[in-house]
């Protein structure tokens, strides 16, 4: 084990750096028991422990060395959500280089720098993809071509009004409301003027690309590995994006009245 | 239910999971494995269902089964396994029954017939419990594959006697 590990600063330094990384984790949508795991990982390559607190808007980390009786103690809020699983494929690849190559802090700080944490793919491509996908939700629920096509443009209209709106800053919740709103009255509006088609499966399937897939399946994750408090946030979460979703959904339906 | 039929489900099952990857911005050499997987594990769904099997019971195996194999594409392609598991379930979450349980607790608000509002909440009630039941069946096999194969990935470099005596 290398000495300088030891050093307040460097104890200072590698706190930050945890932290760093907790928080990218958490944005990008990992797990409580990833993050977890990635940064005591990341920590005992140094010979330090960690005191983990992870909730859903703030990490506090308490970082100790078995050489000295000082420790590191800080709370690092986290910025609103922001799904990115590229970001969290890199960082826990670069957590196993850190253990394995016996990174120092500032080699970390370097990659940490240059990991990639743009979108992938151009805007265009996710929004025809995700549109592509909402009409595929259509076929399995037993939509017919009219039917996929108009929610493929609803699907499209509404990922592109909620990335729009969360660009404006608007409330998160408010952002899907809004999708969900756009995406149902565009799915609905060839069927009103058709009334003896079936609207159903193009109406209720037109906002399944909103659904919250992710903090649907963490919520249980974390529940499961006894991060309840966690999970039930992420629950509650899910909860009122569902809400958002059918109140656009019940805008449509009263304008429509169908 | 013929061949035919089951491959063109698997193709719109894998469209749907690979249009959520994609939104999920995971890495590139993830994304074949995301079609091919959230087809499998659908199919697997819709052929149970198609036999009469509980939806729940169903669910659970098609989960499993995705569980396990984004568990054996995480070894392949070097990336945590839910990156494959989460988009890959994502085309059998209950949307239809979220979406008929949330319209009918809205609905139950402005009923006052006390026998529509029965018939209702019956409705009501069925859809949204089959919803959370389906949620917890995805979340559940999903995560127990990666349960079983979690192995030690802490490796401390160090002997860490005297934090042991602290953390009991």
């Amino acid at each position: 084990m290398d000495t300088h590990a030891a050093s307040p600063i460097t104890k200072y330094e590698l706190g930050e750096l945890l932290l760093e990384i907790g928080t990218l984790l958490m944005v990008s949508g990992a797990n409580t028991e990833r993050i977890k795991v990635t940064i005591d990982r990341i920590a005992s390559a140094f010979g330090c422990f960690t005191n983990l607190m992870v909730t859903n808007h703030a990490l506090t980390l308490t970082l100790t060395h078995q050489d000295s009786r000082k420790a590191f103690t800080s709370v690092k809020w986290i910025p609103s959500h922001h799904l990115n699983f590229n970001l969290i494929a890199d960082i826990s690849a670069m957590s196993w280089r850190i253990v394995l190559e016996k990174w120092s802090v500032e080699r970390i700080n370097h990659e940490l720098a240059t990991l990639n944490r743009k979108q992938l793919y151009p805007r265009w491509l996710v929004l025809t993809l995700v549109a592509l996908a909402g009409a595929s939700f259509c076929r399995l629920f037993g939509g017919n071509a009219t039917e996929m096509v108009a929610v493929f443009v609803a699907s499209f209209c509404g990922l592109y009004v909620r990335q729009e709106a969360i660009k404006m800053k608007f409330n998160f919740y408010l952002s899907i409301f809004f999708a969900a709103t756009t995406a149902s009255l565009i799915a609905g509006f060839y069927f009103h003027f058709n009334p003896d088609e079936v609207y159903m499966h193009a109406f209720s399937t037109s906002v399944l690309f909103l659904i919250p897939g992710v903090p649907m399946i963490h919520a249980v994750s974390d529940l499961m590995d006894g991060n309840t408090l966690n999970g039930i946030i992420r629950a509650v979460n899910v909860l009122l994006m569902a809400f958002g979703i059918a109140c656009g959904l019940l805008v449509s339906l009263l304008i429509y009245k169908f | 239910m013929d061949i035919l039929t089951l491959l063109e489900k698997g193709f719109w099952l894998g469209c749907a999971a690979l249009g959520f990857a994609v939104l999920f911005n995971a890495p590139k050499r993830a994304l074949m494995m995301v079609f091919i997987i959230g087809a499998l594990g659908g199919l697997v769904k819709i052929v149970m269902v198609s036999k009469g099997i509980w939806l729940v019971f169903s669910v659970f195996s098609g989960a499993t089964l995705i569980g396990f194999l984004s568990v054996l594409a995480a070894h392949n392609r070097k990336a945590p396994p839910m990156i494959f598991a989460i988009p890959a379930v994502i085309p059998m979450i209950p949307g239809f029954f979220a979406y008929k349980a949330m319209v009918g607790i809205i609905e139950l608000t402005a009923t006052k017939d006390p026998q529509a509002y029965s018939k209702l909440f019956f409705e009501t009630v069925n859809n949204g419990l089959s919803a959370w039941f389906v949620v917890l069946a995805l979340g559940t096999g999903v995560a127990i594959p990666m349960l079983i194969t979690r192995r030690q990935t802490v490796k401390r470099l160090n002997a860490d006697d005297n934090l042991e005596v602290e953390s009991e």
